[in-house]
């Protein structure tokens, strides 16, 4: 009996022990757990606040509303509804995404000044959002299925114990060929540094004014990006973030656009 | 200026219920809209009927959109107005939209006017036939006029059906006299006739299928009513033209295909006009290319070609190569470019549009449209006179 239980302990130290996982497996693992601890959110609104800042120090705003929705398929992604606000010349556009999480995403965009819903090709989520340092591939960042994961250590940051995380798109047209990231006990993202697709350091983005939503899930409501490149900077703030409150799924369709808009 | 009893009806209508219902509830409303001077030069001297070289306009927009029922209904006003210093068919208001919806769950009622574009091309636009085009505004049809109707949608997962009655039909208006462009004679407005015998009040009929199926966005619709084209016949004693315009049946396709950065488009229509069926159709490809030189600028390239089985329509055999470019900047700076060419004839023209943000509520745009070589024979012809460079700023509010 007693050699069996001796046996019986020594499979569990071997099963459980890190020293059997490679680091791009514990990589893997804390990407995806950090990933499904912000998951189950169901549906969210939320108001959105870029400052633009060029290496002059003048501020430029934007202002859009967001609508987003879960997608409980495990391998597709969620879908989104941006309203653009601020500049006034874009007021009343509206953009939809079925995002995919290793394909382009289906988009259409409403231009209210052609009372016209338009197919727009999607190949670009690298691109500058609105002028800014962030791109659309940057909103689905922390999305572990999007990338090769690889554990390198630990790290202290801002006085806390953090995983230091690489990671390598597994996406195509993605602007990134690495970024390098913390994220802290509670599995929180607190910065990623990207590096271009020439392997040059492009831009980090600091996660930072991070809140417990609906007593679950944590979200940083500000982004600070800095670009190394151009030294332009981009602040992105979420305001009246509400999650699960039973949005339409109908809504996030092609039919719903003109009557999501004007 | 609310040209006819059914609008001013609705409108009458709607203000008594907002009085009504801004009692009960707090009225959730957005309002926005611009006003927008310009300026124009024409380059080639004074125009084919005296036409002054030069021309300020001043062009406005207002939308209105009030929330009711808790998000399920929705009250929108969309006006634009224009006032030129020399056309007097472009000093108007117009409401492109000015409607009261309700949406339940698979089902969406609407009343009122509104503009709804049909197709997927960027310059052949084959399968749009709802609303009528304002020709002093833009001799390619683009800008449209408010129609009345009241519709029906239906969504399902396999796709939408849409049907549209439309109670009142709009007469296209033509540049006047002193407009430039303008059509060799003025379009006489009292000498207009029609295939039907209701006239305006013809009720005229639309419905539409659409879906989304992965990369393709198609629609399947159908129209019977006025059509939106008069035939225009000189009359030798006004020297005006006098208008006719048939009934219209038409059934009409439309699909994009979506693939990576290639977009590939279709729009094609089988129509009976009074008594001749005719066929059209037009279609092209367009590939962006994106970070253009590592920079955050793309480049969308754009390839279009339009086909009419009638030798008289000014569409039957043209094709379009246009760039788009746009510099993704703060200042969301972007140039679109377009030659239009005859593909049998010598005929050409070019336009452009170049515009950029100034400030948060300023922005501005430079038109520029340059008549080439011009057959003849070609429509066009008579506009060939016309090459102009246009001014404009934009004051958001």
């Amino acid at each position: 009996m007693k050699i069996y239980s001796f046996l019986f302990i020594l499979i569990l130290i071997f099963n459980f022990s890190s020293f059997a996982e490679t680091d791009e497996e514990i990589g893997l693992k804390i990407a995806k757990e950090a990933y499904e601890s912000t998951r189950g959110y169901i549906d969210s609104t939320s108001e959105q606040l870029m400052i633009l800042i060029d290496p002059k120090g003048n501020e430029v705003i934007r202002e859009i509303s967001g609508k987003n929705l879960e997608n409980m398929d495990p391998d597709d992604g969620d879908k989104s509804l941006i309203f653009f606000n601020k500049p006034k010349d874009v007021q009343g556009t509206v953009m939809l995404s079925h995002t995919h999480v290793n394909d382009d995403d289906d988009q259409w965009l409403y231009l209210p000044a052609l009372g016209r819903v338009k197919r727009i090709s999607s190949s670009n989520k690298s691109g500058a959002f609105m002028g800014s340092e962030i791109s659309f591939e940057d909103f689905s960042g922390l999305d572990y299925r999007k990338y090769d994961w690889k554990y390198l250590g630990e790290e202290n940051y801002e006085g806390e114990v953090c995983y230091k995380l690489e990671s390598y798109p597994k996406y195509e047209n993605s602007g990134y060929t690495k970024r390098i990231g913390l994220t802290d006990e509670l599995l929180r993202a607190r910065k990623i540094e990207y590096y271009d697709r020439k392997g040059d350091l492009l831009k980090t983005i600091y996660f930072e004014d991070h809140k417990l939503y609906n007593d679950a899930i944590w979200f940083a409501d500000t982004f600070r990006v800095v670009n190394h490149q151009n030294d332009n900077s981009t602040i992105y703030k979420w305001e009246n973030r509400q999650l699960n409150i039973g949005l339409n799924k109908k809504d996030f369709e092609k039919s719903s656009l003109m009557r999501l808009a004007d | 200026m609310i040209e006819n009893l059914f609008q001013r009806k609705i409108l009458i209508f709607f203000l008594v219920y907002l009085f009504l219902t801004s009692h009960i509830n707090a009225l959730d409303f957005k309002a926005y809209g611009f006003i927008q001077p310009e300026s124009s030069i024409y380059i080639n001297g004074d125009g084919k009927h005296n036409q002054d070289n030069y021309n300020t306009s001043f062009f406005g927009k207002g939308t209105f959109i009030s929330y009711l029922q808790e998000g399920d209904a929705k009250f929108t006003i969309s006006a634009i107005g224009r006032f030129d210093q020399n056309d007097d068919e472009l000093r108007y208001l117009d409401f492109q939209k000015f409607k009261y919806e309700y949406y339940f769950d698979d089902i969406a009622l609407k009343v009122g006017n509104e503009i709804v574009f049909w197709g997927v091309n960027e310059t052949f636009n084959v399968v749009d036939i709802i609303n009528q085009s304002n020709l002093a505004e833009d001799i390619a049809g683009t800008k449209k006029l408010g129609q009345p109707m009241a519709s029906i949608s239906y969504s399902q997962d396999y796709g939408i059906f849409d049907i549209y009655l439309m109670p009142y039909f709009r007469e296209r208006p033509f540049a006047g006299k002193e407009g430039r462009p303008r059509l060799l004679f003025e379009v006489d407005k009292n000498s207009i006739t029609y295939e039907s015998s209701a006239k305006k009040r013809k009720m005229d009929f639309a419905l539409r299928y659409s879906a989304v199926i992965e990369d393709l966005d198609i629609g399947l619709s159908h129209f019977y009513g006025n059509n939106r084209t008069p035939v225009l016949s000189p009359n030798p004693s006004t020297l005006k033209f006098d208008s006719h315009y048939p009934i219209l049946s038409q059934t009409g396709v439309d699909i994009q295909a979506t693939k990576g950065p290639w977009l590939y488009k279709l729009e094609s229509v089988s129509a009976k006009d009074g008594s001749e069926r005719h066929l059209s159709a037009a279609g092209g490809i367009e590939y962006t290319y994106y970070s253009i030189r590592n920079t955050q600028s793309d480049l969308g390239v754009i390839v279009e070609y339009a086909f009419d089985d009638r030798n008289d329509n000014p569409f039957n055999n043209e094709g379009v190569i246009g760039l788009r470019w746009s510099l993704n900047d703060i200042k969301s700076s972007s140039l679109i470019a377009g030659y239009v060419f005859d593909i049998r004839g010598n005929s050409n023209r070019f336009q452009a549009e170049f515009e950029q943000r100034v400030n948060d509520d300023l922005k501005l745009f430079f038109d520029v449209s340059l008549n080439g070589s011009i057959d003849k024979a070609d429509f066009t012809h008579q506009f060939k006179e016309d090459s102009s460079l246009t001014l404009k700023i934009a004051k958001y509010f």
